[in-house]
């Protein structure tokens, strides 16, 4: 468990040291912007733990109280698994902090590189603890 | 196209299936020899040859080498031949339609050398006359004759050409063929004013050679006459990972969830 926290201090300082995340297929640079990182806490409303990338769904509570629905892509479900996350990481219902790039479009997708929990657990939802664990 | 897409699923599993009737009892990851590099020994099949059976990390680069944006590994432009009057084709922009720059996005194959070097586990299972590899990417499954069979005739060109696969020594070289004109790597992420891609003239060598007990060397030659004033190889590193084998490789049905097809990623 210990090793496992310093190793997602690691990941997350490797993350903001390049600022970018390393690219996952379908096309990151075509929609999302890596320069427009986002940051939103939210309760969790949807999981799609499916190929070629998992989904969740973040409903975010605006400062004028309306909710608006975020929908953050992530890695492939193999490439988390083998990491050790795997689809209870991701509870309908909880509360997370979600770090990622926003869509291109303004829209209100974007790509989920790392969730943090309340209690401070944090897993990395993108590919790229894939290729830095190595 | 959806004809086809089920047709490759299809295949998939039944080559899946295939593979695992026919891998051995033993690993050679099981088997292999005690740690330190002064005592390893290579793991062999009962017939003496090299066993490459055993679940892999992708092929990775070796150090020094240039890495690219993507999580997949990509080659060092360095190692290139250089071009033939007219092979600028290989370097040729991006064009706006995702049919022609990023065919994944449809779910379409990788196809070699792209698939091969995905960042995705590998398993491989090999017996006398075959070895079989299966990559989670896409399920690319690629059966290898290892009998000295010929290339097929007469066949329509394949996303992953034609394969037979031959020993020199310890050494397993499996020289691929026949390919469609397709994508060769994934620079698509790292440079967006160049695309590489292969010629259908495409022939492909990989030399597979274990160098201690957790890793195979990979070198993997690119012969594109159409493209290149000659070949050139890039030496990569294979990394066994026993441990993956506790959860294995997962299911990958692109079409499953595929939000993003032509680049239009669109959740809910």
């Amino acid at each position: 468990m210990q090793s496992g926290i310093i190793r997602s201090i690691l990941l997350a300082v490797t993350l903001s040291a390049s600022g970018t995340p390393l690219l996952a297929h379908h096309s990151f640079s075509a929609e999302y912007d890596d320069t427009k990182p986002i940051r939103v806490t939210g309760v969790i409303t949807k999981v799609e733990w499916q190929n070629p990338h998992v989904w969740f769904y973040v409903d975010v509570k605006g400062e004028d109280g309306k909710i608006t629905n975020y929908a953050f892509s992530g890695g492939a479900p193999g490439q988390l698994m083998r990491r050790g996350i795997m689809k209870s990481a991701l509870i309908i219902g909880s509360t997370i902090t979600v770090d990622g790039f926003k869509a291109k479009d303004g829209s209100t997708n974007g790509y989920g590189a790392k969730v943090t929990f309340p209690d401070g657990r944090m897993v990395f939802t993108s590919n790229q603890g894939e290729q830095e664990k190595h | 196209m959806k004809k086809m897409l089920r047709y490759v699923s299809l295949s998939s599993l039944i080559i899946v299936s295939a593979a695992l009737a026919f891998a051995p009892a033993g690993s050679a990851q099981s088997g292999a020899a005690p740690a330190g590099k002064g005592s390893f020994s290579i793991p062999r099949t009962p017939d003496g040859k090299p066993d490459f059976t055993g679940i892999y990390q992708w092929p990775t680069y070796m150090p020094g080498d240039q890495r690219g944006k993507s999580s997949a590994t990509t080659f060092d432009p360095k190692y290139f031949a250089p071009l033939k009057p007219g092979g600028e084709a290989f370097l040729e922009p991006r064009t706006g339609d995702m049919r022609h720059d990023e065919p994944r996005d449809f779910c379409m194959p990788a196809g070699l050398t792209a698939g091969m070097l995905s960042a995705n586990a590998m398993q491989f299972f090999q017996t006398k006359n075959y070895l079989t590899i299966v990559h989670e990417f896409q399920r690319m499954s690629r059966i290898i004759p290892l009998d000295g069979r010929p290339f097929r005739k007469d066949i329509e060109p394949t996303y992953y050409g034609d394969s037979v696969g031959h020993w020199e020594g310890d050494a397993l070289v499996i020289v691929s063929t026949n390919f469609k004109r397709w994508m060769l790597d994934d620079y698509y992420y790292t440079d967006p004013k160049q695309y590489r891609m292969h010629s259908e003239a495409l022939t492909t060598t990989e030399r597979l050679e274990w160098k201690d007990k957790d890793t195979i060397s990979y070198l993997l030659t690119i012969d594109d006459p159409k493209i290149f004033t000659k070949p050139w190889s890039q030496l990569f590193q294979i990394k066994a990972k026993p441990e993956w084998d506790k959860v294995g490789l997962y299911e990958y049905v692109c079409e499953e969830n595929n939000r993003c097809p032509g680049g239009k990623c669109q959740g809910n």
